[in-house]
């Protein structure tokens, strides 16, 4: 609970106030208007000469200086992601490598979002770039509204939980793994929210004390998911949640998934090379390739103009042959 | 300590009598086909050349005790030290020549001050006779531990990086996130020396009690030193690897809890 309060007080109050006071001084010096602005806008223009370094500092002043007086706060977008690139930079005898190239689009609340494409095409990087497992090279994401700079890392992988490819299940029981946490971080770790959580993904509470090495594939995809939901996120990121799993666990994840949309109201961001879980999400299609957008979808949208490679992906066809037809 | 009591000083005649040996491994490189003779040749002429110049060197600068030598000599051995622990690293760390500079640098010069200063108390502290084969000693473990604790923990950060983003990804820091590969790197590192803790003296006597017993001090004088050693190179090895994996690992984390895993 407290961690929702915290968004709104940061958003609404002090750093408002400050902006709108800052013009009246200026204007208090009934002569001189322009040298207050040119001073003004030349102590800016240092300070983020100064904080260039520091990616942090500058995001925070850049917020306060261009976002804030613009938001609307019943704000639509959970994530929204503006012309994002992302390069790794050269090293000893390779050149740099572009991995996203200038991608734009946003997750409403509860919402939820399928990026599809073929092997290589930068969908798990769009993901770490909206949790800031990765740093873009350039583009902005906006997590409820505020640029994901401004928010401590930490607190923003738990409020937008990222669920992997393959479930890393740490040493000790399936409570232990439930409950590994930073030291003194917030929140509610009891054996019956446990429970409950466990329930949510469609596993028996009486898992708490079985070693989480012996559990099935299914079984530990989903204490992966069950520990993300512990956090109370408002957004889920998974990776490719069902690739390593054989299809009756396949089926267990993705009810577990489908279920977790009606009764969470989560916004969901997917990869997925699995259409079965592209229907099950609905919500928007996104097509990668080499790291562009190649085609956006509303899946949910009747209008019939579906784009006949995402057509052929629905239909059951892998990407990679449909991209060969096209 | 009393000088060189019973010592037979080896003629150069001598010496080149012991080359006769080499022969040996020459016979069985040949008799075997293993191909080692150009290798050979190689090793035994580049080990009469360093260790004739490095002879030189020390000479000179024991015969001029001068402190700003003794620097200068432990600055090359620091320099020469860094270079083969970050060659030794089976991926090029970013920095890596400073991060492990800084780490030998200190590790050695603390355990050097305090042996040389309070446990042996040397007078006066440049004494080139007792600093030089000190940290000699002291930099080399410091410099193999380095080096075994970056190697393990690049090769852990590597092959545990999805367990790194798991945590990273559940609200934990990026120092908080590499801890345990920090920690299995620094076991990599010390193990070595802690087993040599309880083997030592039974299967073979260390290089350096050898060496004194050779030139004519009394065992129980080489054990007391051996045994300062023993321990200065346990606090050297710690340091040394603790410094270098908490730098290096620094490498791959950024500020806002990132793993870089393209240096990886």
């Amino acid at each position: 609970m407290s961690s929702v309060s915290f968004v709104r007080r940061d958003l609404s109050s002090p750093p408002t106030s400050t902006i709108s006071k800052l013009p009246r001084q200026i204007r208090a010096k009934s002569r001189g208007d322009d040298w207050a602005i040119f001073a003004l806008g030349l102590i800016c223009a240092i300070l983020t000469s100064l904080t260039r370094s520091s990616g942090f500092l500058k995001a925070r002043l850049l917020y306060f200086m261009t976002e804030l007086p613009l938001q609307t706060p019943p704000y639509n977008a959970i994530l929204e992601v503006n012309h994002l690139s992302l390069q790794y930079p050269s090293g000893r005898g390779h050149s740099p490598t572009q991995i996203l190239n200038d991608v734009s689009f946003s997750v409403r609340r509860g919402g939820a979002l399928t990026l599809v494409g073929p092997s290589g095409s930068g969908k798990s990087s769009v993901l770490r770039c909206l949790n800031r497992l990765l740093e873009p090279t350039s583009g902005i994401v906006r997590f409820d509204g505020r640029d994901i700079r401004s928010f401590d890392p930490r607190e923003l992988r738990c409020r937008v939980a990222l669920v992997m490819q393959t479930s890393v299940m740490f040493e000790g029981t399936v409570r232990d793994n439930l409950c590994i946490r930073p030291a003194n971080a917030p929140g509610d770790f009891s054996d019956g929210r446990m429970a409950t959580v466990l329930d949510e993904v469609g596993l028996e509470s009486n898992l708490l004390d079985r070693d989480a090495a012996t559990l099935s594939g299914g079984e530990k995809q989903r204490v992966t998911i069950a520990r993300a939901l512990l956090r109370d996120p408002q957004a889920l990121l998974l990776d490719e949640p069902t690739s390593a799993l054989d299809p009756p666990n396949t089926f267990l994840v993705m009810e577990a998934i489908s279920r977790l949309r009606t009764t969470r109201a989560l916004s969901i961001v997917a990869v997925t090379h699995q259409p079965e879980l592209v229907r099950r999400l609905g919500g928007n299609l996104l097509y990668l390739i080499k790291g562009r957008v190649e085609a956006f979808q509303s899946f949910d949208a009747a209008d019939g103009v579906l784009d006949a490679r995402l057509e052929a992906f629905l239909a059951g066809e892998s990407l990679n042959a449909s991209k060969g037809q096209t | 300590m009393s000088p060189t009591a019973g010592i037979i000083d080896l003629s150069i005649f001598q010496v080149i009598l012991a080359l006769v040996l080499i022969l040996a491994i020459i016979v069985v490189s040949v008799h075997q086909s293993l191909g080692l003779e150009r290798d050979l040749a190689i090793g035994t002429i580049r080990a009469v050349v360093q260790l004739y110049a490095v002879g030189l060197i020390l000479a000179a600068v024991f015969a001029a005790a001068r402190w700003y030598w003794v620097l200068l000599i432990l600055g090359v051995m620091i320099g020469v030290a860094t270079q083969a622990a970050v060659s030794r690293l089976s991926k090029p760390l970013p920095n890596g020549a400073w991060i492990a500079a800084t780490a030998l640098t200190i590790s050695t010069a603390g355990t050097l001050a305090y042996v040389i200063g309070i446990v042996v108390q040397v007078r006066p502290w440049y004494e080139p006779q007792y600093i030089i084969p000190i940290a000699g000693m002291i930099l080399g473990n410091s410099m193999t531990s380095a080096a075994l604790a970056g190697d393990r923990l690049q090769s852990d950060l590597r092959s545990r990086s999805d367990e790194i983003e798991a945590r990273l990804a559940l609200g934990f820091s990026g120092r908080e996130a590499v801890q345990p590969m920090v920690r299995a790197s620094l076991r990599a590192a010390m193990i070595p020396t802690v087993n040599g803790m309880m083997t030592v003296g039974l299967v073979q006597l260390p290089g350096m009690m050898t060496g004194q017993i050779l030139a004519g001090s009394s065992p129980l004088t080489a054990i007391r030193y051996q045994l300062v050693v023993i321990f200065m190179q346990g606090a050297a090895t710690a340091v040394g690897s603790l410094l270098f994996v908490r730098l290096a690992a620094g490498r791959y984390i950024t500020p806002a809890h990132q793993l870089q895993r393209y240096l990886l």
